[in-house]
C-alpha cells in the first residue's frame, strides 16, 4: 500500500511543482521587463515546454550522443566517434537489407494508403440515408488494438484456410504458381506487409480526407457542371486541387508512419530472409543485445531518412499542392 | 540580446530543477522498494529477527508469471512470509515485455530486490554487474538450496562467471521426445528406449509417416503431396545445437575463442537437420505455420514431437509419454536444457534479507515445478507424488537431466544467436539452403561476435 501512497503523492506533487515553476517564470519575465501579456503567455505554456525539454528534447539529444558511443543500457559509455555508423554502413549483416525493406515498404504502401483512404472518403461524402452509420463503421478499424489486428491478418494469410489465398486462388491457377507461403518465403514478405497496410486506409486517414472533401465549395462543382465537366473531370480539376494540401499532409504522415512500422512486424515475425524493419533493428540492438550505441545509430539513420524524404515531398509540393491564398511563384 | 540570454538561463535553471526533482523522486522510489519498515529498521538491518512482523523487511520480487502461475506463486509466498521473521516478499508479476521492463527498471535504479531471470539474460547481467555476487554467502549457508554441489552442472552455468555465482536456477527443463503411443501402436513401431540413436529415430519417423493410401516414404506409390500423418516435426525448434552436441560437435568452445561449426561432426549434424527439414517425414514449414506447430501433434497429425520437460503434452493429450531424445549415431547422449533462475539486484538496500528470501523461495519453487535442478530432489517416487499427471514421463525426464545442458551463454550471446539464426538456421529452415554452402561465412561471422 505504501507503494501506492508514495506514487500518489509524487503524482500530486508534479503539478504543484509545475505551477510553482510557472509562477516563478512569470515573475522572472516581469522582472526582466516583459509585458504582462507576454510573461503570462509563456508562464501558462511552460509546463508543456518543460515537458518537451525533459521528456523529448533531452532523450533526443542523449540518443544522438549515444550513437557516437559504445554503450549499454546499464550505463558506462565510451566515445567511439563514427565507429557505430561505420560498422552499420560497411560490416553489418542486417543493416542494408533492413533499409531496403523499410524504404520499399514505405514507398509502396503510402500510395495505397492515400489513394485508398481518399476513395473511401469520397464514398462516405455522399448524401445518402444512414451515412452516419457507414462513417462509424468505416472508422471502427482504427480503434482496434494493433496486436489483435496482426493476429487477424495472420489468420487471413493462412495458406490452407485463409481468405486471402482463397480470393487470390484464380490468379495463382492462371499463372500456374503454387500457393504462396506469405511469411515464410522472403519474396512474399513485402507484398504481405503491403496488403496488411490496407488496414491503415480506414480510420483517421479517411476522416481527415472526409473533412477536406467537405471543405470544397459546392459552387466550384456547379461551375464545372455548367461547363459540362464529367464526374471524372470534376474529380481531377476540382476535388484534387482543392484537397491537395490534405493529400500533402496524408502523404507525409503516411510515409513517416510506414517508415516506423514496428508492432505488426514484431508480432507476425516473418522469415528474416527478407530483412527486418529498421525499428525492429533498433529494438533488438537496444533491448536484446543491450547495445544502446548501435541502436541509437540505427535510429538516427532512420531519422535522417525520414527527414530527407519529408523534405523531398515538401520541396516538391509547390508543383502539385494548390493553396487558395497562394500567389503563383 | 541580453534578454535572450537571460531567457535561456532561466530555461536551463528550470530544466535542471525539474530533473533534480525527478532524480529525488526516483531515489524515493528506490527506498520504497524495501518498504517503509526497512526505513525505520536500518540500524538493526535485515538480520534483525525480533520476530515481530513490524521489523520485517519488504522484498520486491519481479517475475514473468502469468495470471494462474502468479496465483500459485502467491500461495507459496504467503507460506514463506508467514514463516519468516526477516522478510515479506511482495510479488510484482507481469509477463508482458518482462525483460524490457526489468532492464529499464534496473538501469533506472528502481529495480526490484529479487527477480526471475532467464539463462541468456543471466549471463548478460552477470557480465554487466547487475546481479549480486552470492558466492561467499552460499558457502557460508547451511540451507538446502545453497548446496552448490547438489545442482546439476549445466544449471549453474548461466549464473556463473569467473568462478563466482550470481544467482540460483529454479528450473532446468531438458528437451524430451514426446511420443503418441496410440500412433506407434497402430504402426507397429516399438516405443523409444534409452538406446535409440538417430538411425532408430529416422526409421520410426519413416514408418510413422503415412499418405492417404497408407504408403510410407520410400514405398512405391508413396504420394508426398497427400501425407495425412507425419513422423516428426521441426521448425528451428528443437535447436540444431542439440544435434551437433549429440554428434560430438560444439557450437561455442569452452574458452569462447571460436564457433567450430565447420568440424565434420557439426557439419554432419547440420546436414542431418536440413535433411529432416526437407524430408517427407516432417511437414513443410508452410503447413506447420498454417496448422500450428504443437497443435499438429495434439491433433494426431504428427507422431513425435520434441518439447521441454514441463510441457503439458503428456498430461493433456491422451496416450502421450515423454522419452529421452535419441542419441547421435555414435551413441553420444545430449539434450538442450532451458534454465530459469532468480537473482538479487546488486543495488538492493537489503542484501541479507534478499538472500534469505532467494534461498527459501528457490527451494520452494524446486518443490513446485518440473524439473528441479537439484540431484537430491530427483527422486522418482516423490516427484511422481508431486506431479501425478506427468508420473509416467518422469523416469525419462530424470534420466535426461544428467546429460542436459543450456547453451554456452556469454555477454554477447544475443548477437551470436542472431547471426546463427538469421544467417544459418533461417535459410536452412525457410529457404531450404544447403548448410555446407553457408557454414564458412557463418563461422566467420560467429567468430567475430566472440571477439
Amino acid at each position: 500500500m505504501e507503494h501506492y501512497i508514495g506514487a500518489l503523492i509524487r503524482w500530486l506533487l508534479a503539478p504543484v511543482v509545475l505551477i510553482i515553476a510557472a509562477i516563478g517564470l512569470y515573475w522572472l519575465f516581469r522582472a526582466i521587463g516583459w509585458s504582462k501579456r507576454q510573461a503570462m503567455g509563456l508562464a501558462i505554456v511552460s509546463p508543456w515546454i518543460i515537458g518537451f525539454v525533459v521528456f523529448t528534447a533531452y532523450p533526443l539529444l542523449q540518443s544522438l550522443y549515444l550513437s557516437f558511443t559504445e554503450s549499454n543500457i546499464f550505463g558506462g559509455s565510451k566515445w567511439v566517434g563514427l565507429k557505430n555508423f561505420n560498422r552499420l554502413f560497411t560490416a553489418d549483416i542486417e543493416f542494408w537489407s533492413s533499409v531496403r525493406i523499410t524504404l520499399l515498404y514505405a514507398l509502396l504502401s503510402t500510395p495505397v494508403g492515400v489513394i485508398g483512404a481518399l476513395l473511401i472518403a469520397m464514398l462516405l461524402n455522399n448524401r445518402i440515408r444512414g451515412i452516419g452509420t457507414y462513417r462509424t463503421i468505416y472508422f471502427l478499424p482504427a480503434v482496434l488494438p494493433e496486436v489483435a489486428v496482426a493476429l487477424l491478418w495472420r489468420w487471413m494469410f493462412n495458406s490452407e484456410s485463409g481468405i486471402i489465398n482463397f480470393v487470390l486462388s484464380p490468379l495463382f491457377k492462371l499463372t500456374g504458381s503454387g500457393v504462396p507461403d506469405w511469411f515464410g518465403d522472403p519474396d512474399y514478405v513485402l507484398p504481405a506487409f503491403i496488403i496488411m497496410s490496407v488496414w491503415g486506409i480506414f480510420g483517421t486517414n479517411t476522416v481527415v480526407f472526409l473533412a477536406g472533401l467537405q471543405g470544397v465549395p459546392r459552387s466550384l462543382y456547379e461551375a464545372a457542371e455548367i461547363d459540362g465537366a464529367t464526374a471524372f473531370r470534376k474529380f481531377i480539376h476540382v476535388t484534387v486541387p482543392q484537397i491537395s494540401p490534405v493529400i500533402l499532409l496524408q502523404v507525409i504522415m503516411g510515409m513517416i508512419g510506414a517508415l516506423q512500422v514496428f508492432t505488426i512486424a514484431m508480432f507476425v515475425r516473418p522469415t528474416t530472409g527478407a530483412g527486418k524493419f529498421m525499428n525492429q533493428l533498433v529494438y533488438e540492438r537496444g533491448f536484446a543485445q543491450l547495445k544502446m550505441g548501435e541502436a541509437s545509430a540505427v535510429a538516427w539513420v532512420l531519422f535522417v531518412i525520414i527527414l530527407l524524404l519529408t523534405l523531398l515531398i515538401l520541396r516538391s509540393s509547390p508543383l502539385w499542392v494548390h493553396y487558395e491564398s497562394e500567389v503563383k511563384r | 540580446m541580453r534578454r535572450k540570454w537571460l531567457l535561456m538561463l532561466v530555461f536551463v535553471m528550470l530544466a535542471s530543477v525539474f530533473l533534480a526533482a525527478c532524480g529525488s523522486s526516483n531515489s524515493n522510489g528506490g527506498n520504497q522498494n524495501s518498504g517503509n519498515s526497512s526505513g525505520t529498521n536500518t540500524s538493526s538491518g535485515s538480520s534483525g529477527s525480533s520476530g515481530s512482523s513490524a521489523s520485517k523487511v519488504t522484498i520486491r520480487l519481479a517475475t514473468w508469471a502469468g495470471e494462474n502461475e502468479a496465483k500459485e506463486l502467491q500461495q507459496i509466498l504467503d507460506e514463506l512470509n508467514a514463516k519468516s521473521d526477516i522478510y515479506e516478499i511482495v510479488q510484482d508479476s507481469n509477463p508482458a515485455e518482462y525483460d524490457t521492463r526489468l532492464i529499464t527498471q534496473l538501469s533506472g535504479n528502481s529495480g526490484p530486490d529479487l527477480f526471475w531471470v532467464s539463462a541468456q539474460r543471466a549471463a548478460q547481467f552477470a557480465a554487466e554487474g547487475i546481479m549480486l555476487d552470492i558466492t561467499d554467502q552460499l558457502n557460508a549457508s547451511g540451507h538446502d538450496a545453497a548446496k552448490v554441489d547438489d545442482y546439476y552442472d549445466g544449471s549453474l552455468m548461466p549464473f556463473s562467471r569467473d568462478g563466482r555465482i550470481y544467482g540460483l536456477p529454479w528450473l532446468q527443463q531438458p528437451v524430451m521426445l514426446y511420443v503418441n503411443k496410440s500412433l506407434f501402436d497402430e504402426a507397429g513401431v516399438e516405443y523409444p528406449d534409452g538406446t535409440w540413436t538417430w538411425a532408430d529415430f529416422m526409421d520410426a519417423a519413416n514408418r510413422l509417416t503415412i499418405d492417404d493410401s497408407g504408403h510410407h516414404p520410400g514405398d512405391p506409390g508413396f504420394n508426398a503431396d497427400a501425407i495425412k500423418q507425419w513422423g516428426f516435426t521441426l521448425n528451428g525448434w528443437p535447436p540444431s545445437q542439440m544435434f551437433i552436441w549429440q554428434n560430438g560437435g560444439e557450437v561455442i568452445l569452452e574458452d569462447f575463442s571460436e564457433s567450430p561449426i565447420d568440424t565434420p561432426e557439426a557439419v554432419e549434424a547440420l546436414k542431418f537437420y536440413a535433411e529432416l527439414i526437407n524430408s517427407p517425414v516432417t511437414p513443410s514449414q508452410q503447413v506447420i505455420r498454417d496448422r500450428g506447430f504443437d497443435q499438429m501433434f495434439r491433433n494426431k497429425q504428427v507422431a513425435m514431437f520434441m518439447g521441454g520437460a514441463a510441457d503439458d503434452l503428456d498430461s493433456t493429450v491422451e496416450n502421450v509419454q515423454a522419452f529421452m531424445v535419441p542419441a547421435g549415431n555414435g551413441g553420444i547422449k545430449a539434450t538442450f536444457a532451458d534454465v530459469l533462475g532468480m537473482a538479487i539486484n546488486k543495488k538492493t538496500k537489503e542484501p541479507d534479507a534478499a538472500f534469505a528470501a532467494l534461498l527459501d523461495l528457490t527451494d520452494a519453487i524446486h518443490h513446485w515445478k518440473i524439473m528441479p535442478p537439484r540431484k537430491s530432489l530427483s527422486d522418482l517416487a516423490s516427484l511422481q507424488e508431486l506431479h501425478p499427471k506427468k508420473a509416467h514421463s518422469l523416469e525419462a525426464i530424470i534420466a535426461s537431466m544428467e546429460f542436459a545442458k543450456p547453451y554456452r551463454y556469454f555477454d554477447n550471446y544475443p548477437e551470436w544467436d542472431n547471426v546463427y539464426w538469421t544467417q544459418l538456421m533461417d535459410p536452412i529452415v525457410n529457404g531450404g539452403a544447403d548448410p555446407e554452402g553457408l557454414i564458412p561465412n557463418v563461422k566467420r561471422l560467429l567468430d567475430e561476435t566472440l571477439k
